[in-house]
């Protein structure tokens, strides 16, 4: 979803009952590669996180989940899980990269408890409201 | 055949990023290679805005306050032991490079699938050498001049017709 106010785009997480949402703003090549991903879309030429998996997959190193640890002001913080070699190793990273490359791993996408109340989804909602339709589908263009 | 072909007998040169230029109404960027030995060639890859800037930061050894997508490959490579060891430009198919990423561990090498954008990127935070295949060092040079010749005969063609109307 494009943020014309901030011109960035946002990546809205749910929680599996629907009842949470959880906004991260993040920029443009990072939405369009997130958005890649969920429309299955496969590029003629592997994108930075296709590259990242491909990495990963040379050496039969498994994502096994993100987590969105922290969004606060300007810093977003999420980690991401590891398996390697039957040993699990911890990777800093955007919460941006993160949720990339657990969509090409169809590994799941976890978000602290903290951020989640700490990020009201009611601030999304009345964002929401204030939305014209002709801000959709703007990251296509 | 072995492997690990050391770079010479694969007629690899090495080039180094020289400078990136803005490319305004395109939203593109040039990254612009220079050959290490300071022989007389540049070599320009046209990329995206975000590839190329991407590659402008590692360039200017910026610290950024998150890791960077490249930032994060790098730290994958740190955490699983696998050093970086070099990328190639190894082929030109329809004005498109392709990068090939030379990646090591335990003494087995890899080669991963990249385009040029993430191979320079990443070759510049880890260190490693760039280089371009003679192969595609003789082939860039007539597909610049078909692309540079199609450019003008369309304009030799376009201007009657602006002058007519």
């Amino acid at each position: 979803m494009f943020d014309p106010y901030n011109n960035a785009y946002i990546v809205v997480l749910r929680d599996e009952e629907h009842s949470d949402m959880l906004p991260i703003w993040v920029g443009k090549s990072e939405a369009g590669s997130i958005s890649m991903a969920m429309e299955n879309v496969t590029p003629p030429r592997p994108m930075t996180h296709d590259f990242m998996k491909s990495f990963l997959d040379a050496y039969n190193a498994k994502v096994i989940s993100v987590v969105i640890t922290d969004l606060s002001e300007h810093t977003y913080f999420a980690k991401i899980h590891l398996m390697y070699e039957d040993s699990e190793y911890t990777v800093d990273a955007r919460p941006s990269d993160a949720i990339a490359l657990a969509l090409r791993s169809n590994a799941p996408v976890f978000a602290n408890d903290t951020v989640i109340t700490k990020q009201s989804s009611e601030e999304l909602e009345q964002w929401l409201e204030n939305l014209k339709p002709e801000d959709f589908g703007k990251l296509d263009s | 055949m072995s492997t690990v072909n050391p770079p010479k007998e694969q007629g690899l040169v090495e080039y180094r990023v020289d400078r990136i230029l803005e490319e305004a109404n395109t939203d593109t960027r040039i990254v612009v290679l220079a050959r290490q030995d300071d022989a007389l060639d540049t070599f320009p890859i046209w990329v995206g805005a975000a590839e190329g800037n991407a590659i402008k930061l590692a360039l200017d050894a910026m610290i950024t306050p998150r890791p960077m997508s490249h930032d994060l490959i790098k730290s994958f490579a740190e955490h699983l032991n696998v050093t970086i060891q070099r990328v190639v430009i190894a082929d030109v198919k329809s004005s498109t490079y392709y990068a090939t990423v030379y990646v090591a561990n335990k003494g087995v090498e890899r080669t991963i699938d990249a385009r040029p954008s993430d191979a320079i990127s990443l070759a510049l935070r880890a260190h490693c050498p760039i280089y371009i295949t003679q192969d595609v060092l003789t082939r860039r040079s007539t597909t610049n001049l078909d692309a540079w010749l199609s450019k003008l005969e369309s304009k030799n063609i376009g201007t009657p017709e602006v002058q007519e109307t």
